[in-house]
């Protein structure tokens, strides 16, 4: 066990490491001088060079690239004017040529957003689509079945800005339901959060049910053709009983597994979903630190998003083993 | 690596029996009415799609043609006429601010999402069975690294990388075979999982053993018993990525990194028609509508074409619960 | 100068000028706005009140809330409720806002014989937040700490303007020396000595930059958390680096000194990071609180315009504005073809202003321009359209011109433009440009770049395009900030950014831009940059496409919306909610 633990945790660390190295890279080729887009409009030559030592720019990308690590591991300084000393604590992702903030910081303040979206998405996944996979393996052959089976492929097909948009169209314009939706923490006013989420989580959980219900439906039929299950059936236990008190542990471990790999997958930032709703999380934060070359910001979101992903995988290994005593640990 | 994690079809270390000669493949295909249904539409897609040329000629639109005269400029240039400014001359109406003639435009916007679609899918399949026996059957440590890269492969948020190579390559590289690359290149992973696990399972089977024992080359056996025996599954998760590919250049166009203007494409109507639901909701549902009839159809005909192929999973819907969703 | 858009503080920038700029400055044609622009949205009802809260609902988040990092025109919208500087601008509405006005000082200031001095006196009884005096030493402190590199942001007028201002770093590395061009005779007078005359000086010291900074609060980065408040207002709380942001009053402000500021409501909470749409549905509905809210960054989109309709009801509380603001098609005269003058007048007869109009949101949101300078008589407006295109373009003169260049079977070039869907420099512009030049025979490329790709090509002067998308912002309502950048000869930068496109240096226009310099009568001024316009116009090194127009929404319960020739946005300092 902890040797497959370890093993799992080197081989993340790994990951990690080559994709900040990729992106580092990647956008030292980006045009744009980071100088000059800290330094802001109509920066004179003197001004953009005394931004571009006081921000590093001087040394050597691997260099940097170092330091950028360092401070990841250690943390950093960075001089503040009047005398001021900003330290930046590990793990510290630099500074945003943007937005004058710790990386760290504004992902920090991003994350809220991202994980309120994600929960919604879980609750409403685990909700309905269990509860669909359940209700369709019970009436196997029936509507229910065929209904299901086209609600999948539909949920497969569209992409999520299409019913993202057409739910604000009808909900928002035109039946006016909802406002349209702008994000409130949940500190702020919990009410208002979840009213303001609404739309959004319906979205993101109306694909994820979808698969959830195949899965659900499939894992659930698996189990009722084994051997004890006939037995049960052979004594007389009636179908609902049987998918209900029996055969629903089959589907237990692959939706818990599946979940704790989606979830960390959102916390990574459900970038279309948060762009078109305007919701400020990691997406979002993301696609606007691409558009401007904001390479600190990117970077930091790219291994945000990729330790989430990692760590989602790995919880979802354990859990199957937990779940699923059949499956040796690999 | 992750028991979740895998390739979508068949899940690794199945060994999937010869799946029968094409022309049963065939007749198990056309005995589904859906699939049949999906490919025709498809077929009309693909028809409209190659004469869009033809109908700009018949309708007398270039698709990139301003038409000042029939939006209305105090009003934010909303089109003229109702339904979003549908005449004889403009079959689809206009679009608001310029004029240009919808239909065409989404023609053309068709032919952008087919190109990429397929050409993404023909790449990630030539690199994934690539890879795939290349670290099946190549040396020990080879195999080992290109495990390793396949599993980062996987685990890389592909939309956010797409994203970030589409905005550091130089705006001269023509854009649709940028997206075909980007997209071919990041996302090649499952593939090669796949064949790797197929082609580890087939090489201790007998007709390969047989075929080694006679003196065969790796290339040549390669070549002769495997990649038959593999066409199965990588047609099946080609027939799955195609519209998988579709939503993640429409997705990419409608963040604004997907092709350039003038040149249309659907991803990139929505995301120009997103502030106009309310003043003109022809302008969003028509590419929003032909977007989803379209992926719909490559999705039921790629499940189709994977019962038709492995009669034995049928009842299993395994479509749509591998990663590859674009949130 | 304004012209990136998508950096965060030039966002700002942008914010609290241009694209804030959305309210009301009016045309010619739009008299009638005018006339109305008082009694315009939200007139209804009675005399406004002192009390209530403001809300107001932007975009664009109000970081670097630091009066040596914002740049601003006249001081901007937010900052000027806790900032005041020396002078200000006049919040009146229509033209007679463009004009500048004694704010902390005195008057104007007293400039020397050429305009290289000027002078300044403090009024009496001026208070921070915390009930100490206001000191001129403080104002050049406030002014020596935007030179620091941590504190980028700002304009750069100081730094080429005031004597030893383009070596100088700072006050964090000066050693306590100070800048020597600032001279602080007394507690109550400043004076500063220029490198030579300007006649502006008095416009340039609405800016922040001009605000009192006490050096014993100065915290250096984190002093945009808590500023020391010279202004009605003082910052109560301060999240998410200036996302929301709320304002009390403050109690040692004396309302007898400021002649300005009517600050009628007693809180101010701004909050930021909202989409546009969610700004303008919020303020269409008006539900709540909403019902108080204003917003100081966003215009109403095209597709929003279409809705409003005929509603009545909404378009009342629809403000209108004009800020000094111009969108080109700019040539780099060292790239072929553009040298040859007549395929640069082929381009100008050939646009067809109609496209680009509608391209830009339609006639409600853009007017066509022939001019450079905007169509204000605060900048000098002088009338001129030397090569006719009519509304929709002249393909026939164009094809004539570029016979007579030498290209009869037409010709092919680039357009390099921008990929922000800002309506301005983006795809659908370029597009528009495109198709009409299509029509003379000219084949366009379109060279779609990042925005910040764009604008260092744009701005790299060793590296121009021959042909791209340009635009610029007024920083004060004046010919001189519009047509010094532009087309000074000296201005041309060639290891920054460089702002004279077409990079002409001819010793006519730069004596002329000169003389006017030292001009202090404004009235004067104004007209010979007109004559100056006109004059570089008719060489066609540029094509001006349109001057933006600005549409805004308020809440049904906003009384008393000012909105000026200077911003083009209401005046969050007169608005009352009660």
């Amino acid at each position: 066990m902890t040797g497959f633990v370890l093993r799992r945790l080197g081989a993340a660390l790994l990951v990690l490491l080559a994709l900040s190295a990729v992106v580092y890279a990647l956008f030292y080729l980006a045009p744009g001088d980071p100088a000059r887009l800290a330094c802001g409009e109509r920066c004179n030559p003197q001004q953009i060079a005394q931004v571009r030592e006081q921000l590093g720019l001087n040394d050597s990308v691997p260099t940097q690239y170092l330091r950028f690590l360092q401070g990841v591991l250690a943390g950093r300084d960075y001089s503040g004017g009047a005398g001021l000393v900003l330290h930046c604590d590990a793990p510290c992702l630099g500074f945003s040529y943007q937005n004058d903030r710790q990386v760290t910081e504004l992902l920090l303040e991003r994350l809220p957003a991202t994980f309120s979206l994600a929960l919604g998405a879980l609750v409403i996944w685990l909700v309905i689509g269990v509860g669909t996979g359940l209700l369709s393996a019970v009436r196997r052959g029936g509507l229910t079945e065929r209904l299901l089976t086209v609600v999948t492929l539909a949920a497969t097909g569209t992409p999520v800005f299409i019913l993202g948009l057409l739910l604000l169209m009808a909900v928002c314009a035109y039946l006016r339901w909802l406002p349209f939706p702008t994000y409130v923490p949940f500190g702020d006013d919990p009410e208002q959060w979840a009213w303001n989420l609404l739309l959004p989580w319906v979205t993101l959980g109306f694909f994820e049910s979808a698969k959830y219900a195949r899965l659900t439906r499939s894992s659930t039929l698996e189990t009722l053709a084994e051997d004890h299950i006939r037995t049960f059936r052979a004594y007389g236990v009636g179908e609902r009983a049987l998918v209900t008190r029996h055969a629903v542990r089959g589907a237990v471990a692959p939706v818990i597994a599946l979940s704790a790999v989606d979830f960390g997958t959102m916390i990574g930032g459900a970038v279309l979903t948060e762009s078109l709703f305007g919701i400020p999380g990691l997406g979002k934060t993301l696609i606007d630190g691409v558009r401007v070359v904001d390479l600190p910001v990117v970077v930091g979101v790219v291994l945000t998003i990729g330790t989430a992903v990692v760590i989602a995988g790995a919880v979802a290994d354990l859990l199957y083993a937990v779940a699923d005593r059949r499956v040796a640990l690999a | 690596m992750s028991v979740l994690t895998t390739g979508p079809v068949p899940a690794a270390g199945v060994t999937t029996p010869a799946a029968g000669t094409g022309r049963q493949v065939w007749r198990r295909l056309r005995r589904r009415p859906s699939a049949v249904a999906a490919a025709a539409v498809l077929a009309l897609l693909v028809l409209l799609a190659l004469a869009a040329p033809l109908f700009a000629q018949l309708t007398g639109q270039d698709p990139n043609a301003y038409h000042d005269d029939l939006v209305d400029s105090a009003r934010g240039g909303v089109p003229l006429g109702s339904f979003g400014g549908i005449s004889a001359d403009h079959w689809l109406g206009v679009e608001p601010g310029s004029g240009r003639d919808l239909f065409v435009r989404l023609l053309y916007g068709a032919r952008i999402s087919l190109l990429v679609a397929l050409g993404a899918t023909a790449l990630q399949v030539l690199l994934g069975v690539a890879a795939g026996l290349t670290a099946a059957l190549g040396h020990r440590i080879l195999g080992r690294f290109i495990g390793g890269v396949t599993d980062v492969m996987i685990a890389l948020p592909m939309l956010v990388l797409a994203i970030a190579l589409t905005a550091v390559v130089p705006p001269d590289f023509p854009r649709p075979l940028l997206l075909v690359l980007v997209i071919g290149v990041l996302d090649w992973g499952g593939t090669a999982r796949l064949v790797r696990a197929q082609t580890l399972s087939l090489r201790g089977l007998d007709f390969v053993e047989a075929a080694r024992l006679s003196g065969n080359g790796t290339l040549r056996i390669a070549r002769r018993e495997l990649l038959p025996s593999l066409a199965a599954p990588v047609i099946t998760l080609a027939a799955i990525k195609v519209p998988t590919n579709m939503v993640i250049e429409a997705s990419l166009s409608f963040l604004g990194v997907g092709v350039k203007p003038p040149t249309p494409s659907w991803g990139q109507m929505l995301s120009s028609a997103q502030t106009w639901f309310r003043a003109d909701p022809a302008y969003v549902l028509l590419p929003a509508g032909l977007l989803f009839v379209t992926v719909l159809a490559f999705t039921v005909l790629g499940d189709g074409v994977r019962t038709a192929l492995d009669p034995r999973e049928g009842s299993r819907l395994r479509v749509g619960t591998g990663k590859e969703r674009t949130t | 100068m304004r012209q990136s858009q998508i950096s965060r503080r030039v966002a700002a920038v942008a914010v609290s000028l241009v694209l804030a700029g959305g309210a009301a400055a009016c045309g010619p044609e739009d008299a009638a706005d005018k006339a109305s622009a008082g009694g315009g949205p939200g007139a209804s009802g009675s005399a406004p009140q002192k009390g209530g809260t403001l809300t107001v609902l932007n975009n664009e988040p109000q970081s670097d809330f630091d009066p040596a990092r914002l740049y601003t025109s006249g001081g901007g919208n937010v900052p000027s409720l806790v900032f005041r500087t020396l002078t200000t601008r006049n919040r009146e509405d229509g033209p007679a806002g463009a004009k500048v006005v004694p704010d902390l000082a005195t008057d104007l200031g007293r400039p020397n014989a050429d305009a290289t001095e000027w002078t300044y006196t403090l009024k009496d009884g001026l208070k921070y937040e915390d009930g100490s005096p206001i000191t001129t030493a403080d104002i050049k402190y406030g002014i020596e700490r935007s030179f620091a590199a941590e504190l980028s942001g700002g304009a750069p007028y100081l730094r080429d303007w005031l004597v030893g201002g383009e070596t100088y770093e700072g006050p964090y590395k000066d050693g306590g020396k100070g800048l020597d061009s600032i001279v602080v005779p007394d507690a109550k007078t400043i004076v500063f000595k220029l490198r030579k005359p300007e006649g502006e000086f008095p416009f340039l010291a609405t800016q922040t930059q001009f605000a009192p900074v006490p050096k014993a609060k100065d915290t250096g980065v984190k002093y945009e958390e808590h500023p020391v408040s010279s202004g009605p207002y003082k910052v109560a709380k301060n999240t998410g680096d200036g996302e929301t942001l709320l304002l009390e009053r403050n109690e040692n402000w004396d309302p007898k000194t400021d002649e300005e500021r009517k600050a009628y409501p007693d809180r101010i909470d701004v909050r930021s990071g909202l989409d546009a749409a969610v700004i303008n549905q919020r303020l269409s509905t008006s539900s709540g609180p909403d019902a108080a809210a204003v917003t100081t960054d966003t215009n109403l989109g095209p597709a929003e315009l279409a809705q409003i309709g005929d509603n009545k009801e909404l378009a009342s509380r629809v403000g209108t504005g004009h800020f000094g603001y111009v969108n080109y098609l700019a040539f780099n005269p060292k790239v072929a073809p553009f040298d040859n003058p007549k395929v640069r007048q082929a381009i100008a007869y050939a646009v067809n202003r109609t496209s680009v109009v509608n391209a830009a949101g339609g006639s409600a949101l853009a007017e066509p321009a022939t001019t450079f300078l905007p169509e204000r008589e605060a900048f000098g407006y002088t009338p001129y359209d030397p090569f006719p295109a009519g509304k929709t373009g002249n393909p026939a003169k164009a094809k004539e011109l570029l016979k007579e260049a030498g290209f009869a079977d037409g010709l092919t070039i680039t357009l390099t433009h921008s990929n922000a869907q800002n309506r301005q420099t983006s795809p659908e512009i370029a597009t528009a440009v495109q198709q009409a030049l299509a029509a003379a025979g000219i084949t366009v490329k379109l060279e779609g770049l990042e925005t910040n790709a764009f604008n260092e090509r744009r701005w790299d002067a060793k590296n121009t395009p021959g042909f791209f998308l340009s635009r610029w912002g007024a920083d004060w309502p004046s010919g001189g900030p519009f047509l010094a950048p532009i087309f000074d000869g000296r201005q041309i930068v060639t290891n920054g950014s460089n702002y004279n496109h077409a990079q002409l240096n001819d010793p006519a226009v730069n004596a002329e831009i000169d003389e006017i310099a030292k001009l202090t009568d404004l009235a004067a001024a104004g007209k010979r940059w007109g004559a100056l316009d006109k004059k570089i116009g008719e060489q066609a090194l540029d094509v001006p496409l349109f001057h933006p127009v600005y549409k805004r929404l308020v809440g049904k319960g906003v009384k008393n919306v000012v909105i000026s020739d200077w911003t083009g946005v209401l005046d969050i300092s007169q608005v009352a909610v009660k």
